[in-house]
């Protein structure tokens, strides 16, 4: 924020936040096509449509551009989920909603989730922190399912592990390019989201309902 | 243990001084080429093991490798095309010292919500006793390209027969998605990886009540899942 103070002009500031915004798209997009390691700079600049000076402008290096575009797409994310989520009914619905929200923007922009859920994993130990504090950003959403049986005490762990078993799916499936047909797998993942709170036998139930 | 501490082959224990790996001895020998060979391979899969987890995939050159593990460059590329290639081979040896202990622990045992128990406490306790070990299999795989990440995917799939006789358990087994097994491992992997990557690697063994809990409760449903978890603690507090 404090790199454009300097303009006075709000114009102006405005075209260059929106050139940030193109580069940390193209950072997603090319990191998501090709890999975190294969990137390079000049990668980004040609698929932003930008110079190595505006680049440079905005970011230290291709780390710190990845970080920022990491971020970004995360709240981009949440903000959609939690929009779809608020419309729910029960936990239950909401829990539905939110989970086929998710695969939907994933099947729509296969590249983002690319960079998101595989490629993060190699872009350092900061980003993997983001993708922790992400995950964890969603399983606090779903501890709200404790609430349906306070009596269960369920490990503190649990939730970690519900989104850690869809997250894995949904890392099977983009690495093996399947991104488009994740849709697909809603009924098993919701399964897999409901299971620790609900039980097995209303999970495979809801797991029916959402086939 | 019928296999003792098969990893010390690849990878020094924690906190462990470096572990001398045997070597031929200098000088004219009569050793068979291929028994040179070999040790010169297991020299270099330990060598990749350490490097990688001491400076990240990407900043490992060949000559790290080839420096750790005391072999000339010509001897690396004998071996191996490139780093990558050095890598994927430490990773597959690592994985199948990971696997072959958790079958033995596996098979030692009778039903299923026993055997998985055992064959996760295995788990724990190996990746417990080796953080660089890992590190490797579950954390560094990540940064080492597409083909790593492949070979992590199979890995995990290789653990999904374990999981998967919980099947037979389940009163609804047949109702129970497809990928049941799959998305069990990735709970307990993510969390486990997620305990490695906070520095808390060798307090992991701490983690069994949790992760029993969470793998038998998609099979048995929370009750059972809750009673095979007190079971497990019981010999413990004596």
């Amino acid at each position: 924020m404090g790199r454009h103070s300097r303009f006075q002009s709000s114009e102006m500031a405005v075209e260059i936040e929106s050139k940030r915004e193109q580069i940390l798209t193209a950072m997603v997009r090319v990191v998501g096509r090709q890999g975190y390691e294969a990137t390079s700079v000049a990668d980004v600049i040609e698929e932003a449509g930008t110079t190595r000076t505006t680049f440079y402008r905005n970011f230290e290096d291709k780390h710190e551009c990845f970080l920022a575009a990491y971020d970004v797409l995360i709240d981009r994310v949440f903000t959609r989920i939690v929009g779809e989520c608020d419309a729910g009914r029960s936990w239950v619905d909401r829990v539905r909603k939110g989970l086929a929200t998710l695969l939907d923007f994933f099947a729509e922009e296969p590249e983002m989730a690319r960079a998101a859920v595989v490629e993060v994993a190699g872009a350092g130990a900061e980003a993997r922190r983001k993708h922790t504090d992400a995950l964890t950003r969603f399983t606090a959403y779903l501890d709200g399912g404790r609430r349906l049986h306070p009596e269960a005490e369920l490990p503190e762990h649990i939730s970690t592990m519900a989104a850690g078993a869809v997250s894995a799916l949904i890392f099977d499936e983009l690495v093996a390019e399947r991104g488009a047909q994740l849709p697909s797998q809603l009924p098993e993942l919701l399964f897999a989201m409901l299971v620790p709170y609900i039980g097995p036998a209303a999970a495979a139930e809801e797991m029916r309902r959402a086939a | 243990m019928s296999e003792p501490r098969r990893t010390a082959e690849l990878a020094r224990p924690a906190g462990g001084k470096r572990r001398e790996h045997w070597r031929p001895p200098r000088g004219r020998h009569r050793l068979p080429p291929e028994v040179i060979a070999r040790s010169q391979r297991e020299r270099l899969l330990s060598a990749a093991i350490e490097v990688v987890a001491e400076k990240g995939y990407a900043a490992t050159t060949v000559a790290d490798l080839t420096r750790e593990a005391g072999i000339s460059r010509t001897t690396f590329y004998e071996m191996f095309e490139d780093k990558e290639a050095c890598f994927l081979a430490a990773y597959e040896a690592a994985v199948d010292v990971l696997t072959r202990r958790i079958a033995t622990a596996f098979e030692a045992e009778q039903g299923w919500p026993a055997r998985v128990r055992a064959g996760l406490e295995a788990l724990l306790a190996s990746l417990a006793a080796e953080p660089r070990l890992a590190r490797l299999a579950l954390v560094d795989v990540g940064s080492a390209g597409p083909a790593a990440q492949r070979r992590y995917r199979a890995a995990l799939q290789r653990m999904t027969p374990f999981f998967d006789e919980g099947r037979d358990y389940a009163p609804n087994g047949r109702a129970l998605p497809a990928n049941t097994s799959r998305m069990a491992i990735g709970g307990v992997i993510g969390l486990v990886a997620d305990e490695i990557e906070g520095g808390r690697t060798e307090r992991l063994p701490e983690l069994l009540p949790e992760v029993l809990f969470a793998t038998c409760l998609p099979y048995l449903g929370p009750e059972a899942a809750a009673r095979e978890v007190g079971k497990s603690a019981a010999p413990a507090k004596k």
